[in-house]
C-alpha cells in the first residue's frame, strides 16, 4: 500500500466518520459518545423493629446512600457513595466507597480509594443498596460496623477476568492501609501500625449457569489489639452464590486466625452464613420468602476479638414483597443469641427502595 | 471502510424479515461471535472488543419486539429482572454504566454507525447502510440455525 494512499485515507477517514458523528451527537446529544455518562443511584431504606433485645424499638430510620459513577474518559471512571446513617444524636455522613479506575480491558483493571474489602462476598455484591439483597439486614459477620471480617480497605487493587474462559475466571488483588486503631474501620487517613494489609481473590463464573459465582479470598493485615499489642491477621473465606430468583442460595465461610507478636499461640475464629430464598411463581411472584442461618465462634483467648463479646448465633425466617418495580416491603423473624446469652426474638419490617437514573 | 454485510437471506429456510440482526459499527474487529460471547457482552461481562477498544452497548427501550427477543433468548430475564440487574451491576462498579437506551430504530442506526465499539440490534429488514451484521454461531439472520429468530 503506498504512502500516498496512506496520507490520503487518513485525511479522508475522519471527514467520512465526522459527520455521521456531529449529526449524531446533534441529534442524541450525551448518548453519541462512548466517555460513560454521569450515573446517579440512590437507596434508602425505613423500618420498624419489636425486640427481646436490650435495644430501642420502633421505628428506625435506615441509611441513605446515594451512588454515582461518572466516566471521566472512555477508560478512566470515578465510583462513589456516601451514607448518611441516624444516630441517636445526629447523622453519621461516611464516605463508604470513592474509587477511580483505569480499564486497561477485560483481564486488567487498576484503580485505587476506598473500597468495601473483597474478603466477603456480601460486602461486595450489596455494598449499601438494602433493596438490592434480599433479607432485613446484612449477616453478622459482615454487617455495619462488623469488627469480625475488615469491612472497608483504603489502597490499590488491580483486577480482571475472563469472562470467556471456561469457567469465567475473575481475580483482584490489593495492597492496603488494613485496619484502623478501631478495629471496625479502614485506615482512613493512614497506616494505623505502618504494616499494610495485602488481599488476593479469586472467583469463577460459569457461562453454563447463569447468576452462580464460588470462590475464594485471603487477607493478610497486622492489626492493633486493644492492649496496644499488634496482632497478625489472616483471613481465608470461601462463597458460592446462586442469586436467580429461583433459587436464591448464598453461601460463605470464613476463618480469622489471630497470632499475637507476644508469642503465644495462635486463635482461629469461625464464621458462617446460609440463605436461601425462592421467587413463588406467578401470581404470586411478587413474593420471595427466604431463610438464614449464621453463627461466629470466637475463642476465648482471641487477642483482637476477645474484648468484644463477638460470639453470635442466629436464624432468620422472611418474606419480601415486592410491591413496586423498585421497592420492596420485608418482614422477618429472628431467634438471635449474643455472646451467649439466652436467646432473643426480634420482628422487623423494612421498606426499601432504591431511586436516580434507572 | 468496511461494507454492511449482505442483506439477511430468506432463502435458507427461514423468514429472515422476523430474525433479529446484531449490528455493529463497522470499524469493529469482529465479524463473528458465538452465542457465548453475544450473550457476555450484552450481560456486561465482556467489556472490550478483542482490540482493547471499548464496547458500547445499545438497547432498544421498551416496548419493541426486538427487545423482547434480547430480553428472552440473550439475558433471559424479563423486565423487572433486567433493571435489577444492570442497577446492580452499576452500584458494585463491575461496570462502567449501563447499557446506551435507544428509542428507535433509526437511534440504533445513527449511533451504531458513529459510535466506533458500539453494538446493537435490530429487525433484520430494518438493517441500513454503513454498519455491519454480525454472524452469531456462524449464521446470518434468516440462515437455519440463527438463534435470535
Amino acid at each position: 500500500m503506498s504512502a500516498n494512499f496512506v496520507r490520503l485515507a487518513a485525511t479522508l477517514l475522519p471527514a467520512l466518520v465526522a459527520p455521521g458523528l456531529v449529526r449524531a451527537q446533534a441529534t442524541y446529544g450525551q448518548e453519541a459518545t462512548a466517555v460513560p455518562p454521569t450515573t446517579i443511584l440512590g437507596f434508602a431504606d425505613v423500618n420498624y423493629l419489636e425486640t427481646e433485645r436490650d435495644v430501642e424499638e420502633g421505628f428506625v430510620l435506615g441509611q441513605l446512600a446515594g451512588h454515582v459513577t461518572s466516566g471521566l474518559t472512555e477508560r478512566l471512571t470515578f465510583f462513589g457513595e456516601v451514607s448518611a446513617t441516624a444516630r441517636p444524636d445526629q447523622y453519621r455522613i461516611e464516605v463508604e466507597r470513592m474509587i477511580l479506575r483505569w480499564d486497561f480491558n477485560d483481564q486488567l483493571k487498576l484503580s485505587g480509594g476506598r473500597y468495601h474489602t473483597p474478603v466477603s462476598y456480601w460486602n461486595t455484591a450489596f455494598h449499601h443498596g438494602l433493596w438490592l439483597q434480599t433479607t432485613v439486614s446484612r449477616p453478622e459477620m459482615i454487617k455495619f460496623g462488623s469488627r469480625v471480617l475488615p469491612v472497608h480497605f483504603v489502597g490499590i487493587l488491580v483486577e480482571g477476568g475472563f469472562p470467556l474462559a471456561p469457567l469465567g475466571i475473575g481475580y483482584a488483588a490489593g495492597v492496603g492501609n488494613g485496619r484502623g486503631d478501631e478495629i471496625s474501620r479502614g485506615g482512613d487517613a493512614g497506616d494505623a501500625n505502618q504494616h499494610r494489609s495485602v488481599l488476593a481473590t479469586i472467583h469463577a463464573r460459569p457461562p453454563e449457569i447463569f447468576g452462580l459465582q464460588f470462590g475464594a479470598a485471603a487477607y493478610v493485615d497486622k492489626a492493633r489489639a486493644e492492649d496496644g499489642f499488634d496482632v497478625d491477621e489472616r483471613i481465608f473465606s470461601a462463597h458460592v452464590a446462586l442469586t436467580r430468583e429461583r433459587p436464591e442460595v448464598i453461601a460463605e465461610y470464613a476463618r480469622i486466625r489471630h497470632e499475637p507478636e507476644t508469642n503465644d499461640e495462635s486463635t482461629d475464629t469461625d464464621a458462617w452464613y446460609l440463605q436461601a430464598a425462592y421467587r413463588l411463581p406467578s401470581p404470586a411472584d411478587a413474593l420471595k420468602p427466604y431463610v438464614r442461618a449464621e453463627r461466629i465462634a470466637v475463642p476465648g483467648a482471641d487477642p483482637l476479638f476477645s474484648p468484644f463479646d463477638l460470639d453470635y448465633e442466629g436464624f432468620l425466617v422472611g418474606v419480601r414483597y415486592d410491591f413496586a418495580p423498585l421497592a420492596a416491603l420485608k418482614l422477618e423473624y429472628r431467634s438471635e443469641e449474643f455472646a451467649g446469652d439466652e436467646r432473643e426474638n426480634s420482628l422487623w419490617a423494612q421498606v426499601a427502595f432504591t431511586f436516580g437514573e434507572h | 471502510m468496511a461494507a454492511a454485510a449482505a442483506a439477511p437471506s430468506s432463502a435458507a429456510g427461514q423468514d429472515a424479515t422476523s430474525a433479529i440482526a446484531i449490528v455493529t459499527n463497522p470499524r469493529t474487529v469482529t465479524s463473528d461471535l458465538s452465542f457465548l460471547e453475544l450473550r457476555k457482552i450484552f450481560l456486561g461481562e465482556k467489556q472490550f472488543w478483542d482490540d482493547n477498544s471499548r464496547i458500547v452497548l445499545l438497547v432498544r427501550a421498551p416496548v419493541a419486539r426486538e427487545r423482547d427477543v434480547v430480553l428472552t433468548k440473550i439475558y433471559r430475564m424479563g423486565e423487572a429482572e433486567f433493571q435489577q440487574y444492570w442497577i446492580a451491576k452499576v452500584f458494585r462498579a463491575e461496570v462502567s454504566s449501563k447499557p446506551k437506551i435507544v428509542y428507535s430504530g433509526d437511534m440504533t442506526r445513527e449511533l451504531v454507525t458513529a459510535l466506533p465499539g458500539a453494538i446493537g440490534f435490530l429487525p433484520a429488514d430494518e438493517v441500513g447502510p454503513g454498519m455491519k451484521v454480525l454472524r452469531i454461531n456462524g449464521k446470518l439472520p434468516g440462515e437455519t440455525g440463527y438463534p435470535l429468530q
